[in-house]
């Protein structure tokens, strides 16, 4: 299991933000960090999928814990 | 069971809804989403196949329009008032308020059907605002803005403000010519467009929701214009739209022994429930919430600002941005434009907000960002 470098809380955010504050979290980190992401809404599921797949960024794990969705993306 | 003309006509309606429910249920088919994976993921597949629907909308419409089986002349989208400030504004606002709302009327409505009982409050609140924009309170401010910058085009000679009448009265070419030029190169033109993204052309998803709204769309002009006619008992043409019908579905369940169903009023319920039956078909039924005090908060601006954007740009990113689109109007143009423009400017703002330097460092940013530098 990897351990997240940086976490970013997005619990309770809807569509757009989780995104837009986990690019935002990206640009401040070093590449090959690892940023873990905590969301509530489940359309991030879908959403990080898309965001990894198109900006090269690596999404180590998607997984639903309790009522959570948790994400580990490495910078690319 | 013998039905009569209309509530046969309002069946296929609700049939046709439902089918739109349940694809974009299944399919994540959202204007907002699109808008956003493209300013913040520099994707640009989910505003094509966003765009596939519009594509096919188009050249559906405008069959049976320039062969002279659907009468678009008295719909709202080709009416000679031409509100351009009307359009500009209840656009821009309507981007801002699917986008702090987390979606726009078509996609609340969705969600409303898988459970999320935040949309549903959302709902209400845009239904008792569009009323309210239409014919109540709100209507005189409507009004007000309206009023001084309305175009009249009926005074300088145009039958309609669709765009083949428009360049065929002002050339002296036939409107219908016109008309079937257009519906080449802008149709065509956008149909190419989205389906250049090999995404969009090999996805099943991205083909069923592209195709699929753009027939159901198509599938409404049909219904209300093709069946819907009875020298009688005319339906009134109608295309797929979601703002006024729903403030037209909360008074029609208020008042309904006094009420007779309308085609806008189905399409809200349809959807609802097509989109429900998909949840629970697939065990994605899922009960949502408000989190805290801004998600509630989010969610009524955004369902304020959507019911007033909403009437006063006569339509949302559906009405205007797709059924409007199909009749080839200057006004869904306009209408579109400012609707992406809010929901773009709204999100640089979240993206800098975000920074805790307050609304003028985001201002700031989000005017640099968005301005060429050059």
């Amino acid at each position: 299991m990897t351990t997240p470098d940086q976490e970013l809380d997005a619990r309770n955010l809807n569509c757009p933000l989780p995104i837009l504050r986990a690019k935002k979290a990206l640009n401040g980190m070093e590449a090959g960090r690892v940023l873990k992401i905590m969301a509530t809404d489940p359309g991030s599921v879908k959403d990080f999928a898309a965001f990894a797949n198109q900006t090269g960024n690596e999404l180590l794990e998607s997984s639903e814990v309790g009522s959570e969705f948790h994400f580990l993306l490495r910078k690319s | 069971m013998d039905l009569e003309h209309y509530q046969r006509i309002a069946l296929y309606g609700f049939l046709v809804a439902m089918a739109f429910g349940a694809i974009a249920n299944r399919t994540h088919f959202c204007t907002m989403g699109a808008i956003s994976d493209w300013v913040n993921m520099g994707s640009r597949t989910r505003f094509r196949v966003w765009l596939l629907a519009m594509g096919i909308a188009i050249i559906g419409t405008q069959s049976l329009f320039l062969s002279g089986r659907v009468d678009l002349g008295g719909t709202i989208y080709h009416g000679t008032a031409f509100s351009w400030f009307g359009y500009l504004l209840g656009g821009f606002l309507f981007g801002i308020g699917m986008t702090i709302g987390s979606g726009c009327g078509q996609r609340t409505l969705v969600r409303v059907g898988s459970g999320n009982l935040k949309s549903l409050v959302l709902l209400l609140v845009l239904a008792v605002t569009a009323y309210m924009t239409l014919r109540g309170l709100l209507a005189l401010l409507r009004l007000e803005i309206t009023g001084p910058t309305t175009i009249d085009l009926a005074e300088r000679g145009f039958a309609s403000q669709g765009f083949g009448e428009l360049i065929g009265t002002a050339t002296g070419v036939s409107p219908t010519v016109i008309g079937i030029v257009l519906t080449v190169l802008v149709g065509g033109g956008i149909l190419f467009y989205a389906l250049w993204d090999r995404r969009v052309r090999t996805e099943f998803d991205n083909l069923l929701a592209g195709i699929g709204v753009g027939l159901v769309i198509v599938a409404a002009w049909y219904i209300t214009g093709v069946l819907g006619y009875d020298d009688f008992e005319p339906t009134p043409v109608e295309g797929v739209s979601f703002i006024n019908p729903v403030g037209n579905t909360l008074t029609f369940l208020m008042t309904y022994t006094g009420s007779t169903i309308s085609f806008g009023v189905v399409l809200v319920l349809g959807t609802i429930a097509g989109s429900f039956l998909y949840s629970l078909l697939t065990g994605t039924l899922r009960t949502e919430v408000f989190n805290d005090r801004s998600d509630l908060v989010n969610h009524l601006y955004g369902g304020v600002l959507m019911g007033f954007g909403g009437v006063l740009s006569l339509g949302c990113t559906i009405g205007q941005g797709i059924t409007g689109m199909s009749t080839l109007a200057p006004g869904s143009v306009l209408a579109l434009l400012s609707i992406i423009a809010g929901a773009v400017v709204t999100m640089k703002m979240q993206y800098f907000l975000y920074d805790g330097k307050g609304w003028w460092h985001a201002v700031k940013c989000t005017a640099a960002d968005l301005i060429p530098s050059k």
